[in-house]
């Protein structure tokens, strides 16, 4: 998370194009080397521009994957209305208390980006369809998860602090939004700042491991193509999606992630993933967006099942209810 | 491979030629790591005994082990005795290892699990496969610790070929083992990790602690490297193993009501 000392205020004069910025910066930039060798791609990044970006363009957009002057200006105007408000909020002598994290945990942007979407492809920026099967697979999980609070079982991976599964774990939300990369000889590892993941992805030829075996996070091996990191991540579980806090579409055991980490300037990864899942969404698609270092931002220890005290209090609370007569 | 470049640094004094070395000369300690034995549920000397649980039978008792405390003594002041054996005899309750919590340091590396370590050049990353704990070694950037937490806040530095790993900031929540052995937020730990050949290392630790113990004392085992062609560091993201023992009991009952 960032400090909230070095939190600033988002100044129109310093906001990068983001998109051509880093096409020019592509061009005259040269990744530095490990001392082994490799594209080093090490540092604290964050995707915290990314926050007032959809996953899915709104349809009004088409196909035009970026915002106009005026709409980017528009993005700018209600990011500094949101921040003055928390600020606020904090601030002042009645502060507003509600179920949600107070408005001074919450992140934001200080180069916001033109993106319409985070979605690329297709064109749209929109998902493509989604099978009968997914929908219902879909369908099931939300009745779970948005039902009464009977057990754990009715809430998310996420909220269950168990994860938010392989790609769900960068996707720019609220808060949290770290990923830290190390590089060893043979290996990169990324940790993710919620929920203190770490992958391990071994830079191998080889291949994954056997079918049987079905993880969360699944199986990643790595390869550099040219100096791009490209990781390809099999043996998923069918337990959660892949968009923010690894909500959305419940995918199946057969999707097929493909991640692509770029570094185009100092400061700045691009970071793709493409999803592949015919039992799942009728066609390929791919979201990408810069994560990128930000000055203090830095991640610590995320316990987050170790504090998960929401979880002993969403369920206490409702067999109070029960015994008050006040649920079903 | 990247790790037997010829090395050069002439300060190392090690016998083994065939030792795996990063560009710079010192030893390269990537790769996936586990210990052996039963110290995760007693670091020092204990018979074999039976299980929690009757019926898991024979998978739930307890092999016998040797321990790995230097001197098989723990030097806990007269109140923190107290409270270990306090912490033993409710240790089906308070165990934090049970919930699922992190382990904390130096248990992490003694459970029964592998472990990878990435090496950098300043920062080596040790993803444990128990509960997905994980942790950053900051190498000669001495910083202090910033927040409490269940991992520690690990600084490191080289003393020839080996890594010592000064690690403060404890939360003073884990255990050492499954017999109540702990510490309180005063814990410093000092690792060393000391390749002994290109398959293993050797693993110490001090822990001092003033407000618990009356001197520091030190732990000792080996860690292995898992050489199977296809080792790898898998998953057990075991908070859902631990849901209904920590949240069972607000779990919905269906009254007679509900069955009409």
């Amino acid at each position: 998370m960032k400090c909230l000392s070095i939190k600033s205020f988002a100044l129109p004069a310093l906001i990068l194009v983001l998109l051509s910025a880093s096409t020019a910066a592509a061009q005259n930039y040269t990744v530095g080397r490990t001392p082994w060798g490799d594209p080093d791609l090490q540092g604290v990044f964050t995707s915290d521009d990314m926050i007032n970006v959809r996953t899915e363009r709104p349809e009004e957009f088409g196909d035009r994957p970026f915002l106009t002057e005026e709409e980017y200006n528009a993005r700018i105007e209600q990011n500094e209305r949101n921040i003055a408000s928390r600020t606020e909020e904090f601030a002042g002598d009645n502060p507003r208390i509600t179920i949600n994290p107070p408005g001074h945990w919450l992140e934001w942007g200080d180069e916001l980006s033109r993106q319409t979407s985070l979605v690329v492809d297709p064109p749209n920026g929109r998902v493509p369809e989604v099978t009968p099967e997914a929908e219902a697979r879909t369908q099931a999980y939300n009745a779970l998860v948005r039902g009464d609070a009977d057990s754990w079982e009715n809430f998310s991976p996420y909220i269950r602090c168990i994860t938010r599964g392989v790609t769900g774990s960068i996707f720019p939300v609220i808060y949290g939004n770290g990923t830290r990369i190390v590089q060893g000889p043979g290996y990169v590892g990324i940790q993710y700042e919620m929920v203190h993941e770490a992958r391990i992805i071994p830079i191998v030829d080889g291949e994954h491991v056997g079918g049987d075996i079905k993880m969360w996070m699944g199986d990643a091996v790595g390869r550099w193509e040219g100096d791009t990191l490209v990781v390809e991540t099999r043996n998923l579980s069918d337990r959660t999606g892949v968009t923010v806090n690894g909500g959305g579409t419940r995918h199946s055991e057969n999707l097929h992630v493909v991640e692509r980490f770029t570094r185009v300037g100092p400061d700045t990864i691009n970071y793709e993933a493409t999803f592949t899942d015919p039992g799942t969404w009728e066609g390929s698609w791919t979201a990408a967006f810069p994560i990128k270092q930000k000055p203090g931002y830095e991640v610590y220890e995320y316990a987050c099942h170790e504090g998960n005290h929401a979880m002993f209090n969403s369920l206490s609370g409702s067999r109070a209810q029960e015994a008050a007569g006040g649920a079903q | 491979m990247w790790g037997v470049l010829a090395m050069p640094n002439p300060a190392a004094q090690s016998l083994q030629t065939d030792m795996p070395r990063m560009p710079d000369g010192k030893p390269n300690l990537t790769g996936l790591w586990q210990t052996f034995g039963s110290a995760h549920w007693d670091i020092l000397d204990h018979s074999a005994s039976e299980g929690h649980f009757f019926e898991l039978g024979a998978m739930g008792a307890f092999p016998a082990g040797q321990g790995i405390v230097v001197g098989n003594e723990i030097p806990y002041l007269p109140e923190a005795l107290a409270q270990k054996e306090a912490n033993f005899q409710n240790r089906l309750e308070d165990d934090p290892m049970l919930k699922c919590f992190m382990p904390g340091v130096p248990r992490t590396t003694y459970m029964p699990f592998p472990f990878q370590i990435v090496q950098g050049t300043d920062q080596i990353l040790i993803a444990y496969e128990f509960a997905t704990s994980n942790r950053i070694v900051r190498v000669d950037n001495d910083t202090l610790s910033p927040v409490d937490s269940w991992m520690g806040w690990s600084n490191a530095e080289w003393e020839g070929d080996t890594l010592v790993v000064d690690v403060t900031g404890f939360n003073g929540q884990a255990w050492f083992d499954h017999m109540g052995n702990y510490a309180s937020n005063q814990l410093h730990v000092v690792e060393r990790y000391t390749m002994m050949s290109p398959n293993h290392i050797e693993y110490e630790a001090t822990l001092e602690d003033p407000t618990i113990f009356s001197e520091p004392w030190t732990i000792q085992l080996p860690l292995y490297r898992r050489i199977e062609n296809n080792a790898k560091l898998l998953e057990f993201k075991c908070v859902e193993f631990t849901e209904e023992k920590l949240y069972g009991h607000l779990r919905r009952v269906e009254d007679d009501e509900d069955q009409e």
